[in-house]
This record gives C-alpha cells, sequence and structure tokens, in this order.
C-alpha cells in the first residue's frame, strides 16, 4: 500500500484527472467564446474534438509533474523558502520506494532512467514482432485479424503503419532514456563528485519522461498514426488524432534530454576530482559530454518543429503544407538537423562505454586515448553539418547536395579512428571473455557493418537507389545495434553490482549473448540485401513475384531471437537484482574509481574525496595507478 | 612481426572472398537503365571498400582474441601499448584522401546520372494517394495538341525521359528499382514540381513504387511501367491519342484504369481503400451516419466530384481526392458512372 | 565532503547552466527565424509600425531598468532595486499588452491566414511566451526582494532574471527587424 504514496502513483493519479480537467477547461472556454462544441460536419467535430484532447493532455502533463512533486523544491524557491542541500533518504521508508519516488540522488535517477529505457524498449519490440509476423510473408492475414479492430478500432495497413511508426519512436525514446541512464549514473561516479550539478533539475529531467512515454504510447489508441517516425507534413497534418500524442510525447522527451545534457556539462566541467584534467577522464565521459553537446543544442530545433506541426493542425497556421503556402521541405531541414545529430546522440555514449570496457578486459591501455577522446567531438561537431543528406531525393535545392555529401563522408574520417583505436587495444591484450566483453565485441562489429554501409548512402548517386529502401533500415538497426543496444546491456552487466551489490548470471548472460548476436546478423544482413535488391521500406506487403518471402521469414525469425535475447536479459537482471551472487570488491580488477569502493556504491559516492595520480588506462604498466582514493595519506587502496 | 605478415595475407585474402561475393552474386536488381550502369560503378566500388575495411578490422580482432588468448592458467595484464602519434596520423589522413577521392567520384556520377539531352521526352507524372497516372503531350495528325493519360507509364528505349512529378496531395516518390534511380514528389503548385531523367535501355516490364511513405494505401501504390522500342512507343501514343470511340461502359473502364479510381476501388467484390464496385450500383448503401441511401446515378455522380459528402460506413473520409471535376469532363465522369452501372449485378 | 557546498562554487555552476539554457533556447528562435526567412522570403507581413517601435522601446527600455536593478542590488541598495525591478515588470506587461492585446487584435490577417499570418503569429506567440515566463520571474524576485531575500553577496536570483530578460529582449531585436523591418510589406 505504500506504493499509493510514491511520486509514480500520485504523478499518474494526477495527470489522469489533470487531462479530464483540461479537457473539461477547453470545452469550458470555447462556450465563453462562443465557439461550438460539436459539429454535424465529420471533418470539423473531429478538429474540435482535437483541440479539446491536445488541451486536455497538456494540462495533464504539467498535472503530473505537479502531482509527482518534481516542482515542489522550486516552487518553496519561488516563495523565498530555503531547501535543504542534505538529500539522504528517510530511513522509515523502504528502499524500493525510492526508487518510484522524486529523489535526487544520481544514481537512483540514473536507474530510474535506466528501467524506463529498458520498458520502452520492451514495448518497441513488442511493435516490431508484431509486425515482423505480418511481414513473414506477402499477403496481409496477421494485422487483419478482427482482435486488432476489436481492441484499437483500426486494422490492415494503418495498422501496420501505426506499429512501425510507434516502433521507431519509441525505441528512439527509449534509447534517449538509456543515455540518460548511462550519463546520470557513470558521469558522477567516474569523475569522483557526489551527485550531478543541479539534483532537482536532474530530477525533472527524468520524470517528465514519464507522462512524455505515457502519452506516446496512448496514441496507439487515437487512432494511431501512418507517418512514419519522422512525421513529415502534409501527411502528419491529415494524420489521425495519435499524431497529436506522438508530438507531444517526443517534446516532453526532448525537453528531458535538454535538460538532462545542461546537467551532465555543467558536472563534467566543473566537478572533476582534484587532479583530474579533461585528458585524464575516464573515455565514457568525453563521450558524454559530446552527447551532451548536441542534446541540449540541436533539439530544440525538432521540438520546434513538431510545435509547428502541431500550430498547423489546431489553428490552420500554414507552414508545412504547400497547397496552403507553406513549405514540407522546411520541415525536413529542422527535423533532420536535430534528427541528424540525434542518432550521434543515441551512439557516442555506446562507444565511449566500448572504448571504457575493451581496456579493463583486454588488460591493456586504450590505444589512443587523446585521438579517441577528441573523435567523439570530432563526430559531434561534424554531425551538425550534415543533416541533409537524408534529403537527397527529397526535392531541396540541388546546389546543397554536393557539399552534404563532402561533409557526410567526413564522418568516416573520427569514426574510423575509434575503429583502428579499438583494433589496436584488442591487438596483444589477454582478453577476459566475461559477458560485458562479449557484447563490446559484439558491438565493434555490428557498428563496423553499420560503418561501412554508411558512404554508399552518402554518395548521391548511390543514394538515388537506396534512399528509402530497407538498405537505410538495416544501416540504422546496425548503427543502433553496435552504438547504443550492444553496448547498453554491456554497461548494465559491467556495472550491475555497482548497482545491485550483485552479480549477474554469467551463463545466462553467454546464452543472450549468443542469441542476440547471431539473431541480429540474420536480421540486419537480410535488411542491408533486401535493400539493394530494392525492397523500399514501410510497405506492409509486398509481391510474392519479387521473391522476397524465404529472406522476410528468416529476417523474422533473427527478429525474435533478439526479442528473446532482451527477454532473458530482463529475466536475468531481475532475478539477479535479489538473488544473484554477492559481489565483493573490484569485481573486474579495474582501475576506475568506482571499483574501488564497495558494492553496491555507497550512498553519497565519495565521503573522502580522491586524487587522480595518473593515466586512466594504464593497464600492464607496473607501478602505475590511476586514483589515490585517500590522499591525505595513509596507504593507497587502488593499485 | 610474423604475426602482422600473417594478418596481412588474411586481410587480402578476406578482402578478395568478401568483395568477389558482394560484387559477383547480384544483390542488385537488374540493370534497365543508362543511369544504372554508372550508379553501379559506384556501387562495385563502395563494394570493394566495404569489403577491405571489414576484411580489415575483423580479422584483427578475431587473429588477436585466438592467437594471443590468454592461456588456461595464465596471469597478469596484456602488452602495454599506449599508443603512437604518427600511426593515428596516418590513419586519419588516408580515410581523409580516400573520402575526399569518394565525394570527388560521388559528385561525378551525380552528373553522369543527371545528364541532359534535349531530345527527351516529356511525361507529367501525377501522384495521388494512392494511384499514379502518367501524361503525355501529343501533337495529332491534325495538328492538335492533346494529352494523353494513362495509368501504365510506356517509354521507348535508349531515349531518356523527362519526368515532371507532380502531387496532389502528400509527399510521394518515384522509384523503379531496375532503374535504379529515385525522386521525392512535392504537392503544391509549379515550384513543387521536381524533375527526374531516365533513360531506359532494356525492353522489359517494370514496377513503379511509391518510396516515401503516404498513409495507409502506401504499399499498393504501384504502375506499371513498359520499356518498348521507340516505333512502338509512337504507335501506343498515336492510338491512346484518338478519341474514345467504344461504348460508354468501355470508355468509362478506360477512363477508371487511367485516373487510378481502380487503385482503391475493385470490380472483383474485394474491399480495399473505397467500396467496392462490384454490385454497388442500384444498390441499398449505408453511411457513416446511419442513414441508407440508394446508389443511383445522382449518388453515384456526387460520390465522384465530392466524395465526403456521403460516406460510406466503415470507411473514412478524406481519403480519395476532391478534384475529380477538374481532371475529368462531364462526358469522361458520365461514361464512369456508366461503367459502374454495368457493375451494378 | 560536506554536504553544503559553498555560494561561490554553486555559482559558478548556476551561471553555467543558466548560459547553456540560453543559449539552447536560443536555437528556437534562430529556428523560428530561419523558417520566416523561408516562407516570407524578402516580404513582410502588414503591421503597425508605430505600435512595432513603440513596443521595442518599451522592451529596449526595460532592459535599462533591468540592469539598473541588478547593480543596485550588487550595491546592497534595497529600495532603488525593488523601484527598478516593479519598472521593468510594468514595462514587460506593457509589450505584452501592445503586442498581444493590441497588435493581435487589429492585425489584418488571423492565424489561419497565410504564410504571413503562420509566421507572425508563430513568431510573436513563441516571444511573448517567453516574455510571459520572464514577467513571472521578475514578479518572483521582486517579491522575494521585498520580503527582505537577497544582499549584495548573494543575489543569483536578481542575475539569473536579468540575463534571462536581457535575452529575451536581444530576441526582439532580431525579430522586430524580421517582422517590422526586412522585406516589402504584404498588402
Amino acid at each position: 500500500m505504500r506504493f499509493f504514496s510514491t511520486s509514480m502513483f500520485r504523478g499518474l493519479i494526477a495527470q489522469v484527472a489533470g487531462t479530464v480537467l483540461g479537457m473539461g477547461l477547453a470545452m469550458a472556454l470555447r462556450v465563453v467564446f462562443g465557439l461550438p462544441l460539436s459539429s454535424p460536419i465529420e471533418a470539423e467535430d473531429a478538429h474540435i474534438r482535437e483541440v479539446i484532447v491536445v488541451v486536455g493532455v497538456l494540462v495533464g502533463a504539467i498535472a503530473f509533474l505537479v502531482g509527482s512533486g518534481v516542482f515542489t523544491d522550486w516552487f518553496k524557491w519561488a516563495r523565498g523558502e530555503e531547501t535543504s542541500d542534505d538529500h539522504t533518504p528517510d530511513p522509515s521508508k523502504p528502499n524500493w520506494m525510492r526508487y518510484f519516488s522524486v529523489d535526487f540522488d544520481h544514481k537512483v535517477i540514473g536507474v530510474q532512467y535506466g528501467v524506463t529505457s529498458l520498458l520502452l524498449l520492451l514495448f518497441g519490440g513488442i511493435f516490431a514482432m508484431l509486425f515482423r509476423i505480418e511481414l513473414s510473408g506477402s499477403g496481409i492475414t496477421f494485422l487483419n485479424s478482427e482482435i486488432f479492430k476489436v481492441l484499437l478500432g483500426y486494422d490492415g495497413p494503418h495498422l501496420y503503419n501505426t506499429l512501425m511508426s510507434l516502433h521507431g519512436i519509441v525505441m528512439i525514446a527509449g534509447i534517449l532514456l538509456g543515455v540518460g541512464a548511462m550519463s546520470n549514473y557513470l558521469v558522477p561516479m567516474l569523475i569522483g563528485a557526489n551527485d550531478m550539478a543541479f539534483p532537482r533539475l536532474n530530477a525533472f529531467a527524468f520524470w517528465i519522461n514519464v507522462p512524455g512515454a505515457a502519452i506516446l504510447l496512448s496514441s496507439l489508441f487515437f487512432g494511431g498514426f501512418d507517418t512514419g517516425w519522422v512525421g513529415y507534413p502534409p501527411l502528419s497534418l491529415r494524420a489521425p488524432l495519435g499524431m497529436q500524442m506522438f508530438l507531444i510525447g517526443v517534446y516532453l522527451v526532448g525537453l528531458s534530454s535538454i535538460a538532462g545534457s545542461i546537467n551532465v556539462i555543467v558536472t563534467t566541467l566543473t566537478m572533476r576530482a582534484k587532479g583530474m584534467s579533461l585528458f585524464r577522464m575516464p573515455i565514457f565521459c568525453w563521450a558524454a559530454l559530446a552527447t551532451a553537446l548536441l542534446q541540449f543544442s540541436a533539439t530544440q530545433l525538432i521540438g520546434l518543429s513538431f510545435q509547428l506541426v502541431m500550430l498547423e493542425r489546431l489553428m490552420g497556421m500554414s507552414f508545412f503544407d504547400s497547397l496552403q503556402g507553406g513549405d514540407p521541405v522546411l520541415y525536413q531541414h529542422l527535423f533532420w538537423f536535430y534528427s541528424h545529430p540525434a542518432v550521434y546522440v543515441f551512439i557516442l555514449p555506446g562507444l565511449g562505454v566500448i572504448s571504457e570496457l575493451l581496456p579493463v578486459f583486454g588488460r591493456k591501455p586504450l590505444y589512443g586515448y587523446r585521438w579517441v577522446a577528441l573523435s567523439s567531438f570530432g563526430i559531434a561537431v561534424v554531425s551538425f553539418f550534415v543533416w541533409a543528406h537524408h534529403m537527397f531525393v527529397s526535392g531541396m535545392s540541388p546546389f546543397l547536395r554536393i557539399p552534404f555529401m563532402y561533409s557526410t563522408l567526413l564522418v568516416a574520417v573520427p569514426t574510423g579512428v575509434k575503429f583502428f583505436s579499438w583494433a589496436a587495444t584488442i591487438w596483444q591484450g589477454k582478453t577476459i571473455f566475461k559477458t560485458p566483453m562479449l557484447f563490446a565485441l559484439g558491438a565493434v562489429v555490428i557498428f563496423l557493418l553499420g560503418g561501412v554501409t554508411g558512404p554508399p548512402l552518402a554518395t548521391i548517386a548511390t543514394d538515388l537507389h537506396l534512399h528509402d529502401t530497407w538498405f537505410v533500415v538495416g544501416h540504422f538497426h546496425d548503427t543502433m545495434f553496435g552504438g547504443f543496444i550492444f553496448p547498453f546491456v554491456a554497461a548494465i552487466f559491467y556495472w550491475f553490482p555497482k548497482m545491485s551489490g550483485r552479480m549477474y548470471n554469467e551463463k545466462q548472460g553467454k546464452i543472450q549473448f549468443w542469441l542476440m548476436f547471431i539473431g541480429f546478423m540474420l536480421m540486419s544482413n537480410l535488411q542491408l540485401i533486401l535493400g539493394l535488391l530494392g525492397m523500399r521500406r514501410r510497405v506492409v506487403d509486398f509481391d510474392a513475384a519479387l521473391g522476397f518471402d524465404t529472406m522476410q521469414l528468416a529476417l523474422t525469425i533473427g527478429g525474435f531471437m533478439v526479442f528473446f535475447g532482451m527477454l532473458l536479459f530482463a529475466y536475468n537482471i531481475i532475478r539477479s537484482w535479489t538473488k544473484g551472487e554477492v559481489a565483493e570488491g573490484n569485481v573486474w580488477d579495474s582501475r576506475s574509481p568506482e571499483w574501488q569502493k564497495p558494492n553496491p556504491m555507497p550512498l553519497h559516492n565519495y565521503e573522502q574525496p580522491f586524487e587522480v595520480v595518473g593515466e586512466p588506462y594504464d593497464y600492464g604498466l607496473p607501478n602505475s595507478r590511476y586514483v589515490n582514493m585517500n590522499p591525505a595519506g595513509g596507504s593507497p587502496s587502488a593499485h | 612481426m610474423i604475426h602482422l605478415l600473417i594478418v596481412g595475407v588474411l586481410v587480402v585474402v578476406a578482402t578478395l572472398g568478401l568483395g568477389l561475393l558482394l560484387t559477383q552474386t547480384g544483390i542488385l536488381p537488374a540493370q534497365a537503365s543508362q543511369q544504372a550502369i554508372t550508379i553501379d560503378w559506384l556501387f562495385n566500388i563502395h563494394f570493394w571498400f566495404i569489403a577491405f575495411f571489414v576484411a580489415l578490422i575483423c580479422v584483427v580482432i578475431v587473429y588477436s582474441l585466438i592467437v594471443f588468448r590468454r592461456k588456461a592458467g595464465e596471469k597478469g595484464d596484456g602488452v602495454y601499448m599506449h599508443g603512437n602519434q604518427r600511426l593515428e596520423i596516418l590513419w586519419t589522413v588516408v580515410p581523409i584522401g580516400i573520402v575526399l577521392w569518394m565525394a570527388v567520384i560521388g559528385g561525378q556520377t551525380l552528373s553522369d546520372v543527371e545528364r541532359r539531352d534535349p531530345q527527351a521526352i516529356t511525361v507529367d507524372v501525377f501522384a495521388a494517394q494512392w494511384s499514379w497516372r502518367f501524361q503525355y503531350e501529343v501533337t495529332t495528325e491534325e495538328g492538335v495538341r492533346t494529352a494523353v493519360a494513362s495509368d501504365v507509364l510506356v517509354l521507348p528505349r535508349n531515349q531518356q525521359a523527362l519526368l515532371r512529378l507532380h502531387s496532389q496531395d502528400v509527399i510521394h516518390s518515384f522509384y523503379v528499382p531496375e532503374f535504379r534511380v529515385k525522386q521525392d514528389i512535392l504537392p503544391g503548385g509549379e515550384e513543387y514540381v521536381r524533375e527526374l531523367r531516365i533513360t531506359p535501355n532494356t525492353n522489359g516490364t517494370y514496377t513503379v513504387q511509391c518510396a516515401e511513405i503516404c498513409g495507409q494505401g502506401h504499399y499498393s501504390m504501384l504502375a506499371q511501367v513498359q520499356v518498348v522500342d521507340g516505333s512502338e512507343f509512337t504507335a501506343w501514343l498515336t492510338e491512346q491519342a484518338a478519341d474514345c470511340n467504344l461504348s460508354d461502359v468501355e470508355c468509362g473502364q478506360r477512363w477508371a484504369e487511367t485516373f487510378g479510381c481502380l487503385g482503391c476501388h475493385t470490380t472483383d467484390g474485394t474491399v480495399k481503400i473505397g467500396p467496392t464496385w462490384l454490385g454497388l450500383a442500384g444498390h441499398a448503401v449505408e453511411l457513416t451516419d446511419g442513414s441508407t441511401v440508394t446508389a443511383d446515378t445522382n449518388y453515384l455522380l456526387t460520390a465522384i466530384v465530392d466524395p465526403n459528402a456521403q460516406i460510406v460506413a466503415g470507411f473514412q473520409p478524406n481519403v480519395m481526392p476532391q478534384n475529380f471535376d477538374e481532371l475529368l469532363s462531364q462526358e469522361q465522369i458520365n461514361q464512369i458512372v456508366a461503367f459502374i452501372e454495368s457493375l451494378g449485378n | 565532503m560536506s554536504a553544503v557546498e559553498s555560494y561561490a562554487t554553486k555559482l559558478v555552476r548556476n551561471r553555467m547552466g543558466l548560459w547553456l539554457f540560453v543559449i539552447s533556447d536560443a536555437f528556437v528562435f534562430v529556428g523560428l527565424f530561419i523558417a520566416r526567412m523561408v516562407l516570407l522570403g524578402d516580404t513582410r507581413p502588414h503591421l503597425d509600425q508605430g505600435l512595432g517601435l513603440g513596443v521595442t522601446i518599451m522592451l529596449l527600455i526595460s532592459s535599462f531598468f533591468m540592469n539598473r536593478a541588478e547593480v543596485e542590488m550588487a550595491h546592497g541598495n534595497r529600495p532603488a532595486f525593488l523601484r527598478n525591478i516593479f519598472i521593468t515588470m510594468a514595462l514587460g506587461v506593457i509589450f505584452l499588452v501592445g503586442v498581444v492585446g493590441v497588435e493581435w487584435q487589429i492585425a489584418h490577417f488571423g492565424p489561419a491566414d497565410g504564410q504571413q499570418g503562420a509566421v507572425f503569429y508563430a513568431m510573436t506567440g513563441f516571444h511573448a511566451f517567453h516574455v510571459l515566463t520572464g514577467v513571472i520571474f521578475l514578479f518572483i524576485v521582486w517579491n522575494n526582494g521585498r520580503r527582505g531575500h537577497y544582499s549584495a553577496e548573494k543575489h543569483w536570483a536578481v542575475e539569473a532574471c536579468a540575463i534571462y530578460w536581457h535575452f529575451v529582449d536581444v530576441v526582439w531585436m532580431f525579430f522586430y527587424v524580421g517582422l517590422y523591418l526586412l522585406g516589402t510589406p504584404i498588402v
């Protein structure tokens, strides 16, 4: 029953009440201004409903935040009251409640992010499996089942489009939260800080995701939307009400991204331990910093473009509908100005995890630390100037294409530096094949596929063939699995003892790896081949005469292997959280400061600040150490 | 040193194997245009680079993991290698050179693909949710300029076709895999018309696909392309330019095909995006507002020019284009109605 | 390590955080300005020039008083600080009334009337929302200042408010040029 006093429960109740209240408010305002509440004309009636529902949903989102209590301290500040900076939890409440409540500890927030992320990934995975069943063969069969019509009010091609669009955007939301999980959990711990720079902002950044995700998923029940995750107008101007839920949900998740990234930047730049110069930071922090720089700037543009679509739908303001004087290509520019850097937001932290893990398990220094660190920045900077490569066939000004081809191909250079450095790090290492390392190695190979399939999409002539085919789908899944999913799983396994104080199940972890690696290879290579053969993407059905049936069936099998792998993962971590073997001390024999502390990490990470006295990854160099945990004197605890 | 030598040999072998696999196993569709030849040339260059880089990284990693593996009971760390500034500069500068060169040939192939032929024949392509219509301008023997509409894109071999792409509603994309090229089609006035140039070089039948998601009928937004000899093309065009001197029902069928009606309405009783025409005329129709009307001539006429006036139960409004009174002459509309009525029983 | 960090340490972080937020927010306005350039090009909405100039001057002057308020607080002069911040707030309200209350009502077009309606209402609307939040922020600072909060040494909230207000002001300078001066009016 204690659950009813958690922020999560109070917030959700407030959101429901707020939504109803907001809808009532919108209706009352319409009555006051003499506007009709319904219309005999179907299209107008739908529009009135849409206005009322959107106002309700927005009020509901704010109500969630107020109800959950993230604003409480800020309200106190506004009233001129002091708040305590001591965030020691109430000992009378059980520990699990912290994870469902507004808590300012970055470790709790990191886990909150992580669990929400995994939940969204699960939803995204279920959507994918549903349409994979449909795509296993030609003809529309499964999605025409009566059950969907009964549950959702629509089926067939529109259901496919909705599932496919939601798969994309829910996965992206899940990945953004996963990035937040890694940044929040790891950055303060790795740089020797006890919390993030702005703990309240941090809590806000997490909690706004909850109503955001709920609204996003609710679009399934508001008629869905059929635009893909890109939401190009004019199609998105004509899509059902579910479109608005997509726009609002993503907007809220985007706000979280901005707030979170400001926190990461300030934390990294001002709260490092004594002696930790930028080039002595654990490499993950470089990746997190580069990611945050992309997030805090570019995200605003997707927020803006989505708001403009919302306004166009609600008020008829013609930004993007060329039949009304707008410009559909403008939307694509605004959208991709964020959404291209966004893919680097998704992968850079993952690449940071790979760079972090390879030296620990290879027992060798990270090859060319500075180059790896700066390559993250290289990728981040270049990524601002490549967005229009998504638009080579969009009908934008033709003269823009050549410069964007040059800039896009240049991304290959810093990415190449990472690969060469990783290969050199692995070379002559004494590798320990624990599950996190397997996932890191798998990530390198998968991301390699994502990397080499990039240039054919960058040179315009070949892109004329590949654009909007399954090749793009394959390329993107390669980068996401290599750059996020595999490293994220690796990171969760690797820092699992830090979070829970226990070990995961190694055997299950290895089974999961092979299931996912083989399944994914099957899936993504078939996607690439189908694309080369000219199969366009986002179609519910394909002509049996094309001969794609067998490949699509194999692709579905690969997809399910990945899905079951992730289910096994969920089982493994849930079970090990309470039942796993107790993990004492420095389980990986790592040089990093957090592993010099007991498991799980103490409440206020480092009561005694440590001092950095060496390079982070000098494995194999005798008598060297990275941190001195006890700089005031006494015996060093790190090797 | 010996390790590096072995790795080098293995990389060469793996590159050759992978490269041959990619270039020789037909993972691209048949070539049916001049543009496809240029584009496939560039594809092959990419394939060899892909083969090399995959081989390089994978061989190094796999070789190292196997050969330098930890022996049973072995303790301790790997070799202490911190980095090598020269090597880093090398693997930064060389890729820069490669990508710049790729960008240069990328630009060249693009200009090759887009080379203009002043003799090109012009075809206006009209895309709508969810049908294609192709319009040719012809001058008849009597010197009258007239337009020919078709739901099949017929193109003469070895002559460049300039496709002017129009959309009537949302963004679509013109894509024929065998031609290798693609262009999004934007709605809006003349300033949003985009062009695509194709020079077909192999006779045959292909499929135009819409490659940009455009709503629930996106998957079925297909049309046939026929590449034929020049003389055959001229003959076809002349035949199409002739007035429809068949019966009303047959002419109606022809318009229903060329103007894309049959993309959503079937004549065999299956339900696609709109109601089927089989057994429609003269029968009772239930509407979304619960009322019932009889599908008489007046109802059918209204349903064509003002489709939102009465929506049949189970279907969505705003799906069917609302500009058929502009696209079709009154005679053509009457003939289509006659065709629908012929399917009434 | 002490749980309470020094005010100076926090001030550094707060400043950096706020500036990052300002830069981030600026992207929205840059995006809107780009949308304006794409959709309207060398034309501009048909607007009341006198009114536009009037509200612009109001906002400019308000920035001056905002600055005075901050300087007075830094010197510990509370009454002058309160006076100046109140004037800033009042000018902000006048600006809002001028744009939303008057310009929106007398404009020859509504939001749904073509590109000029879309661009005009979006740009002024997004900006007016920021002015509104700024006025609320000013009110909170004024109210807390009235009750004796802030000192010459510790007045981060005043500084934050000033940075935000100047930012909103600078944005309007660009928007004023974009909406009232650039190009030829659409008749």
